[in-house]
């Protein structure tokens, strides 16, 4: 994949990641109030919602998407070889699979209702 | 002010085991440049110091050093504007240190010719017999112009925070003179230069520090190159493809605006 692609991801990773960190302050008192945030109903209800569950799942994506690849730039950066290259982009790959993994697995417990 | 501290670091790589500052005492003269004062010493005190230097008027990038900690062209910086009666020369960072002040510039010229700094056209046989002039227009010479000041002083890689971490990217100089080429209306090579920037350790990681522009003697702005370089290499589009540059009937038919 072209780098400039990469960075197209990592822009735009950066941005998602804002907007929906803006909607989640946004929903702990302004669209919600903030009372409903401190109820455990309220809150539990939340994670056993498929809409939710889907936005955390999104933000999963992008969050993981974003530091892995960033953390990518920072270690080639670091050290300049073709195995050091290699080294970083596959465990970069590996990283990110097995995050979203651990992540999709941890949102489709709450959201079934497997824990909580 | 009658006497300038004159701090020199001294260095021999094949000698020497670590750098150290030895000190010397010049007499202070109205106008006086970093580079006068070290050519005192030169001349006077110590002829070892190891020091580059050629037409003293900031044309040749030659003497480009760390004055009083920042990247400067010694002809080009005035003792009195350093406000200090003590002057500490180094040589630039970034760079192998070939004996005291002088620097390798070797790595830094490879890495200029890498991006193909000449007109790249795709009539080859229009370059050796030429039928018509390859005019720029005042416009399109204004949005290169100040990149093509650039005299290879080297200060900007200097004091570039990726360079020294980074071995393989190119540094700011370079990349601003690939901005110069693919933005000459004359070029039609950006294409070629994109597959040379767009890589793992090209154009993408320059992060905007901004220091090599604040360091710049003849007043370039590399980092402002980089950013609209990168729209271009973002989109993969070039502003012209092969056969598309700019020509003109010798007869004038098409005249620059």
């Amino acid at each position: 994949m072209r780098e400039s692609r990469l960075m197209q991801l990592q822009y735009a990773t950066a941005i998602a990641a804002v907007v929906l960190v803006a909607l989640h302050l946004l929903m702990q008192g302004v669209l919600f109030p903030y009372s409903m945030a401190l109820s455990f109903q309220h809150v539990l209800s939340i994670y056993r919602s498929w809409i939710d569950g889907s936005m955390l799942e999104i933000l999963l994506i992008v969050v993981v998407a974003h530091g892995f690849n960033g953390l990518r730039i920072i270690l080639l950066e670091l050290r300049q070889s073709r195995a050091w290259s290699s080294w970083v982009n596959a465990g970069t790959l590996l990283a990110v699979g097995l995050a979203l993994l651990y992540g999709t697995r941890t949102v489709l417990l709450a959201v079934t209702g497997a824990v909580g | 002010m009658d006497e300038v501290r004159l701090l020199i670091k001294r260095f021999n790589p094949q000698v020497d085991k670590k750098p150290r500052f030895q000190e010397f005492t010049v007499p202070f003269k109205e106008s006086m440049t970093v580079l006068d004062a070290i050519l005192h010493v030169r001349d006077y005190v110590d002829h070892s110091v190891g020091a580059r230097f050629s037409c003293r008027m900031a044309s040749c990038g030659s003497c480009g050093m760390k004055i009083n900690d920042r990247p400067r062209l010694a002809c080009y910086t005035r003792v009195e504007e350093l406000k200090s009666d003590t002057v500490k020369v180094e040589p630039m960072d970034n760079f192998p240190v070939i004996k005291d002040l002088a620097t390798d510039l070797d790595g830094f010229f490879a890495k200029h010719k890498e991006i193909v700094p000449r007109m790249v056209r795709a009539d080859l046989q229009e370059l050796d017999n030429p039928t018509s002039d390859y005019l720029v227009k005042p416009k399109e010479m204004e949005e290169i112009l100040q990149f093509t000041y650039c005299i290879k002083c080297g200060l900007c890689t200097s004091s570039c925070p990726t360079v020294a971490t980074d071995s393989l990217y190119p540094g700011p100089q370079a990349l601003a003179q690939a901005y110069r080429y693919v933005m000459d209306v004359r070029d039609e090579g950006a294409e070629e230069r994109f597959k040379l920037l767009d890589t793992q350790h090209g154009i993408w990681r320059c992060h905007y520090a901004g220091s090599c522009s604040a360091v710049c003697p003849k007043g370039v702005d590399p980092a402002l190159g980089i950013q609209l370089l990168k729209r271009h290499v973002m989109s993969a589009k070039p502003p012209r493809r092969a056969g598309e540059g700019a020509k003109v009937d010798l007869k004038g038919n098409k005249e620059p605006s």
